[in-house]
């Protein structure tokens, strides 16, 4: 199989992947609310405007066609008018979904960028007490729910110490115009330390064991034995020679952590008030606000599905020895 | 003894994970979270969901940022306190009687432990206590004496008339004149005769007495031309009345009645809160002060009444003003919110005052019943069709591994949300949320073991022999993947205990449980978790240790599952 074909293979799987999830969302949706617009009624909706509404989802029509209306929807990124917002949900939508992507991939960055170097060295002090230590916070961190991490460094930091923000990306009022204009601020920064740290805290625990097991899997390898033969120090056999034949399942486990980045973390963003996409479906999940709920899952799950895609792809360029099977 | 041979395999993987330090530790802490989980009832001090009250002889002293509260008077609730003369009298509930001795108080014996609704010090020196069962105590020298009631009437209230009789009033309308010379009680006939409650009675300036009580009742005894009922301008249940030597009064009651008598017209003050005020003060320079249920204080600033602040929500009863020293006193059952932790509470309570020890030893069950059922479906499901997909190839492995690549377009948490969202929240429903997705990991992993191992001559050579299929998949192959699959329980028990205690914590839990996660959404959502580190801390720590005991146990069973660590370690 040619690199081309195997690349057609896999941007049609995604697709298939992504009609089944939508297929599987469509009809969850009906089965667990068969009148969507009963949640408007109690905020007043005359029986015209519900009736609109109804006329928009399609909801007099047969299964079928409601259900090919929700596809050509859905392709056009027309997702209708979020109930609580009184907004084009796609505008939402998109907003939300920046937010989210900056905090968890500067915290994934920030996580790898730390966790990798830093399991080299643990597993070229193996077995010392500085090796279980490492190991045991990488472990703590990744076993103690974020919410709770949330919580508590708010707490140190947010209450105590009063030396960061607690909550939201800018501090309020502010004037801003588009995603750059807000996030190209020291404000945001500043913002952003505290959920920044718990996210990578968070992940730091993954690259740090993988890196420093795989290691411990490549010093038993002959070309180790070569070099130490060969006289190199120490330092250049551990970072030039052994990390970089042990990085692959590092970068695996990245690609599978991007790939989920745009699922996000409720809990930090609700601890934050960070206005991301799994807090805006929280919010839809508590107001029945059903178009902002599907929209926002649905856009969550192409975004987590191309993101797969683009790291597979990538990930055959960088490793050849991938195979196209 | 020899043992079987199954068993003898078995041994080699335990002994190594009993080498593992870590590992033995994690067994440790599961195992006593476990029996925590088992024994949760006997374990736990309190009903979980209990809200707890206590009594306490509370005092609140005025200093200059507010009422604070000070060292109690023992456990018992105080009712009343009188002073005069340079010497202080407070009572309570199961004869509790103390005396101001210096700057301390010291605890009186009296002949009853019938509990004291009033005190009243008089003009030569002579107290008087009165309390329920018709309780009337002199006081004599430096002890007390009974007279002896007419009836066993509930007595709230008593003053005094000259230096040698006094009035006391009772809850079924009684006004008894005591003559304390002679030690006896005569019964004075009420206007009234309804059996209304009598709540308190005063000396007023002119020599005649003012009683008050339920329904804006209020009577006046002439002690030459007895008794005459008199309005007061309110018809509400009134608690307390307490008149100046100058002439000015207040009268307190029921859903915040203020009733104030500037020189001889009474007027009733808009009051701040409407909750229950139970006793005031007033002198005739325009000071005023009155105290009620769940630490009301509210002072007079010369136009209006304030609410202060307390830091306390206890009951206050009484008001002790000795010169610049102003007390209130209470406290009957009041709830124990937001406690820091203590002997009785260990890990404090939270804003309804329930125990929080117990609801995290309760904790435990939600998150282990959901950590190992969830993990168990999670395996059960991703286990086997790992197995067939991986054994029977073509078709069905295509259908089942599409499948899975499917699952991994979906997010873990937004799912969760939409499922509930859709159907009500239930212990099924977190479960069923919790292993939907969890299970792709699994087929995953257990499908490419398969894949090199259906290629093994052991397996060709059971073929031969005839073996079925399902022999060949689940006697011969599912063995040699045990190891994985125990590696992968023990991550994914870990994995759905935060996933249960996430939902919960987003308050999308089981409803009606009690769970780590809820007593952390119950703490956000209340606001208090700010100051209140006693609620948030345990929760966090219980979950980060179970799961971090679950994560070092999997980390031995990983050198169990993959031998080529085990050479370095």
């Amino acid at each position: 199989m040619t690199r081309r074909t195997y690349l057609i293979k896999r941007v049609l799987q995604a697709i298939f992947s992504l009609w089944i999830i939508a297929t599987l969302l469509f009809f969850l949706f009906r089965m667990g609310l068969p009148d969507p617009t009963a949640a408007l009624i109690t905020e007043g909706l005359n029986p015209e405007q519900r009736a609109a509404v109804r006329a928009q989802f399609g909801l007099e029509e047969p299964l079928w066609r409601q259900y090919t209306l929700f596809l050509t929807n859905a392709v056009q990124g027309e997702f209708g008018t979020s109930f609580s917002y009184r907004a084009p949900v796609a505008d939402i939508v998109w907003d939300r979904l920046a937010n989210t992507m900056i905090l968890m991939l500067v915290a994934i960055v920030i996580a790898y960028g730390i966790g990798v170097p830093l399991g080299a060295w643990l597993s070229w002090r193996r077995g010392s007490r500085t090796d279980t230590a490492g190991i045991f916070v990488g472990l703590m961190f990744r076993s103690a729910p974020m919410f709770w991490t949330g919580m508590i460094a708010i707490l140190i930091f947010g209450v105590g110490l009063s030396i960061l923000p607690t909550s939201g990306m800018r501090t309020l009022p502010y004037d801003a115009t588009g995603f750059w204009p807000k996030v190209l601020t020291l404000d945001f920064l500043w913002h952003a330390v505290l959920p920044v740290m718990i996210v990578a805290l968070y992940y730091l625990g993954s690259p740090l064991l993988i890196m420093r097991n795989t290691m411990l899997e490549v010093y038993g390898e002959d070309f180790i034995e070569m070099a130490r033969a060969k006289g190199l120090p120490e330092r250049d056999i551990l970072y030039r020679h052994a990390a970089r034949n042990a990085l692959l399942p590092v970068v695996t486990q990245l690609a599978v952590t991007i790939g989920l980045a745009a699922g996000g973390q409720v809990v930090v963003e609700v601890v934050f008030s960070w206005p991301g996409l799994g807090r805006e479906i929280l919010n839809a999940v508590r107001t029945s606000d059903f178009p902002l709920a599907q929209a926002s899952f649905l856009v969550m799950a192409a975004f987590v599905i191309s993101l797969n895609l683009l790291v597979d792809i990538l990930y055959t360029t960088l490793d050849p020895r991938v195979s196209f099977r | 003894m020899t043992l079987p041979p199954f068993l003898r395999a078995a041994a080699g993987p335990l002994k190594l994970m009993v080498q593992d330090r870590l590992a033995v530790i994690g067994m440790c802490v599961l195992g006593f979270i476990i029996a925590m989980a088992l024994f949760a009832p006997l374990l736990s001090t309190h009903d979980p969901r209990q809200i707890n009250e206590i009594e306490d002889g509370s005092v609140l002293l005025r200093g200059p940022d507010g009422w604070a509260l000070s060292d109690s008077l023992g456990p018992l609730a105080l009712n009343d306190a009188d002073t005069a003369a340079g010497e202080a009298l407070i009572v309570g509930r199961e004869g509790t009687v103390w005396a101001r001795d210096g700057d301390g108080w010291t605890r009186r014996s009296v002949p009853t432990d019938a509990d004291l609704n009033a005190v009243a010090i008089g003009p030569q020196g002579g107290a008087l206590i009165v309390g329920a069962g018709g309780t009337i105590l002199l006081r004599d020298g430096d002890g007390w004496t009974a007279i002896p009631a007419p009836a066993p009437a509930e007595l709230r209230g008593v003053a005094w008339i000259d230096a040698a009789t006094a009035l006391a009033v009772g809850a079924g309308e009684e006004i008894w004149r005591i003559d304390t010379a002679a030690g006896t009680v005569e019964e004075v006939t009420s206007p009234v005769g309804r059996g209304f409650s009598l709540n308190s009675v005063a000396r007023d300036v002119d020599g005649t007495l003012l009683a008050v009580g339920v329904r804006g009742l209020a009577i006046r005894y002439d002690p030459d031309t007895g008794t005459s009922l008199e309005r007061l301008g309110s018809s509400r249940d009134l608690n307390h009345i307490h008149i100046a030597p100058g002439g000015a009064a207040l009268v307190t009651g029921e859903r915040g009645t203020l009733l104030r008598r500037d020189g001889t017209d009474w007027t009733t003050d808009p009051a701040p809160d409407t909750r229950a005020l139970r006793a005031g003060w007033i002198d005739d320079d325009g000071r005023a002060v009155a105290v009620g249920r769940n630490g009301i204080v509210m002072e007079w600033d010369g136009a209006a009444w304030v609410l202060v602040d307390t830091e306390s929500e206890r009951h206050l009863r009484a008001l002790l003003i000795d010169g610049d020293r102003w007390m209130a006193l209470g406290s009957d059952r009041f709830v124990v919110r937001l406690a820091p932790p203590s002997a009785e509470h260990w890990f404090g309570t939270d804003h309804l005052g329930r125990d929080l020890y117990s609801q995290n030893v309760h904790g435990s069950q939600i998150a282990l019943l959901v950590g190992f059922l969830g993990a168990t479906l999670v395996v059960l499901i991703g286990t086997n069709v790992g197995l067939i997909a991986g054994y029977y190839r073509g078709r069905t492995e295509t259908v089942l591994m599409r499948t899975v690549d499917v699952m991994y377009g979906i997010p873990f948490e937004p799912f969760a949300l939409i499922l509930v969202l859709l159907f009500q929240p239930s212990l099924l429903i977190v479960i069923l949320a919790v292993s939907l997705l969890t299970w792709r990991t699994v087929a995953r992993l257990i499908r490419s073991q398969v894949l090199s191992l259906r290629e093994r001559p052991f397996v060709k050579a059971a073929r031969v022999a005839g073996a079925s299929d399902l022999r060949i998949m689940y006697l011969h192959i599912f063995p040699n993947v045990m190891p994985l699959v125990f590696l992968e329980l023990a991550i994914i028990v870990g994995v759905s205990i935060i996933a249960e205690a996430t939902l919960s914590f987003l308050g999308l839990g089981p409803p009606q449980s009690i769970s780590w996660g809820g007593i952390l959404h119950d703490a956000r959502l209340s606001g208090a978790w700010r100051t209140a580190w006693w609620w948030n801390l345990p929760p966090g720590i219980l979950i980060m240790t179970t799961v971090l005991s679950v994560f070092f146990i999997s980390r031995s069973l990983e050198v169990v599952a993959n031998p080529r660590l085990r050479a370095r370690g």
